[in-house]
């Protein structure tokens, strides 16, 4: 299948670290591909080049869009939102004294009501209210109806963690990159949320990019996954063949 | 015998300029996290905007030479003072020109300055709007025209023509009230929206913001000039209500008189600006009418009226951070999807 994101030797340093070592990895169109590797191997680090955060010292990034693949590491982030890439972030970024129903809200991008001539005038209630539907659709379906109206601050790590994985579903993007989804997730919601990474799959043609250290869950819904070791790439393929490599055990065992 | 409607008049008055003030305040600082350190700046802007324009056009369409007779002499103010009078429709066209040029004058201001403020930093931007507002009123008791440290007096107002002073003061009071509640729908529409919404989020966390594709630097543009523009009309309105302008008017302490109502009255609440704005005003007053009754004759009320402001903030930000209102959730039909969901899933 044509690949959506593709990046070409990407490397990145920061100041005498290597983050990343010419990197070379492709995720399919309708895919769901998994990313792991012990901790400091640089998993966020290519999340934040495919994202804009951080633009890469060698290589280069390719994104799919309508008229074909195009370039994008050295966009800023908010321009690479708006071809259609969202991500979730290790640490939740939410914004803590909004309400979670808020925090979905305010995800979709060039909502009506955002421009200040049409707040003033109104007429922007129907899309709100659009909006609003679905937000409360996926939040039933994650047992957060109750939290709908409670300040993010005041919510648990684990609430927290899912909400962010919930507001990503809001905006109508193509791919998704997941960082650490089910972190200190409960096992029976990890599985509802990945379960629901299936189903968008399915029904919407959406690709997910997923950094996770639960290797036992992820690797029951991923096609591919990929393994990074001190910023080089050390073994892909599918998940039971992957995970079985002596190599990526032992990276994983050593802890080197 | 304590003049009680006049106390009232002047007083409503006075609260309804500040209410613009904490309004607009709480709308840059408290909703969208622009820390405005700078109100004075535009408050200023917008009242040297009205009453410059309305002195020398006053004086120009009646004939005279503003080259000779500029309107910060003497023989200016005397003129101004037996023309205010004498044409009806042209003070209230010059009233209404005036606000105008005061939210555009200030407005425009505001969104100019956000260019480079906004590149400095979210810590220094206060302390940039701060200075900017000290360099203006230095430049101002320096700058001629408009009366360099005596500013500018006599202004025509709008009802000048009315004999009596109790219609003209209650004319003028509710042409404020009117401002007033025109600044308040606007604020709570903007506040109230998915607009209102967007810009909690970016006070919030900026980086997480811009991730989500908004366009962090034109929405803070556009919050200080909605907020600029509405506080040089309560800098136009200043203006003709004292009928006089000075440099002496547009101190930082200003600025700071109405953080300490809308961190009273609570940030990001606008009902709060307004409780807010009553309770320091009616302080404000107090103070006045009492520093010398306590036999406080040493220091000035403005002195004691400092001190107390601040010790209210430091107060305020140690025992009660959220204010008298806390601020609430966006009001949007949002809410009643919500509250239709919630209750559906009650019954089933």
């Amino acid at each position: 299948m044509a690949s959506i994101l593709e990046v070409n030797s990407v490397s990145k340093k920061f100041g005498g670290v290597v983050a990343l070592e010419e990197v070379t990895l492709s995720v399919p169109e309708r895919g769901i591909v998994g990313l792991i590797g012990p901790n400091g191997s640089g998993k966020t680090t290519l999340f934040n080049v495919v994202t804009g955060f951080h633009v890469p010292d060698k290589g280069e990034v390719w994104f799919r869009n309508q008229g074909g693949m195009e370039r994008i590491d050295g966009l800023n982030p908010n321009e690479v939102f708006a071809r259609g890439i969202v991500r979730t972030f290790q640490v939740p970024r939410l914004f803590k004294n909004l309400t979670v129903l808020e925090n979905l809200l305010v995800t979709p991008r060039n909502q009506l009501g955002e421009r200040p001539l049409a707040a003033l005038r109104r007429g922007w209630e129907r899309e709100e209210r659009e909006l609003a539907r679905r937000a409360i659709e996926l939040l039933k379906r994650f047992d957060l109806l109750p939290y709908a109206n409670t300040r993010v601050s005041e919510l648990s790590a684990a609430h927290i963690k899912l909400v962010e994985t919930v507001r990503g579903l809001m905006t109508p993007a193509r791919l998704y990159l997941l960082d650490e989804p089910a972190a200190g997730v409960e096992a029976g919601v990890a599985h509802r949320l990945f379960s629901l990474v299936r189903e968008l799959r399915e029904r919407e043609g959406l690709t997910f990019f997923i950094v996770e250290h639960r290797i036992e869950i992820l690797t029951r819904y991923v096609d591919y996954l990929y393994v990074l070791h001190n910023g080089k790439l050390l073994a892909e393929g599918k998940p039971e063949e992957v995970i079985s490599d002596p190599r990526v055990v032992e990276a994983y065992i050593g802890g080197g | 015998m304590i003049d009680v409607v006049g106390f009232l008049v002047s007083w409503l008055t006075l609260l309804g300029i500040y209410s613009i003030l904490a309004l607009t305040l709480n709308f840059e600082s408290g909703v969208s996290g622009v820390t405005n350190f700078g109100k004075v700046l535009f408050y200023g802007v917008g009242a040297y905007t009205a009453a410059a324009l309305t002195v020398y056009l006053v004086l120009i369409l009646n004939g005279f030479d503003v080259g000779r007779t500029p309107p910060y002499s003497v023989e200016g103010i005397v003129a101004l003072g037996q023309l205010a009078g004498q044409n009806p429709a042209l003070n209230l066209a010059l009233f209404a020109l005036s606000l105008v040029l005061a939210f555009l004058a200030a407005g425009l201001l505001g969104y100019l300055l956000s260019y480079p403020i906004l590149r400095v930093g979210p810590a220094f931007v206060g302390f940039t709007l701060l200075s900017s507002g000290e360099l203006m009123r230095i430049f101002l008791q320096h700058f001629e025209p408009v009366g360099a440290s005596k500013g500018l007096m006599s202004i025509p107002g709008p009802f000048a023509w009315v004999p009596e002073p109790r219609v003209r003061e209650l004319a003028f009071l509710g042409v404020v009230l009117a401002l007033l509640a025109l600044t308040y729908v606007v604020m709570d529409r903007l506040v109230n929206s998915p607009l209102g919404r967007t810009l909690r989020a970016v006070r919030e966390d900026e980086v997480a913001a811009l991730c989500l594709g908004k366009h962090v630097p034109r929405l803070k543009a556009t919050v200080l000039f909605i907020g600029s523009g509405f506080t040089g009309v309560a800098g136009a309105l200043l203006a003709y209500y004292l009928t006089a302008v000075n440099p002496g008017m547009f101190v930082p302490a200003v600025t700071f008189n109405v953080w300490a109502m809308i961190i009273l009255g609570g940030m990001g609440n606008l009902r709060g600006s307004l409780v807010g704005a009553v309770l320091l005003t009616l302080f404000d007053r107090l103070l006045t009418f009492l520093t010398p009754q306590l036999g406080i004759t040493v220091i000035s009320p403005d002195y004691v009226r400092w001190f107390s402001v601040g010790l209210l903030i430091v107060a305020l930000l140690l025992l009660r951070p959220q204010g008298l209102l806390p601020e609430e959730p966006v009001r949007t039909p949002a809410l009643e999807e919500l509250e239709v969901a919630l209750r559906g899933g009650g019954s089933g």
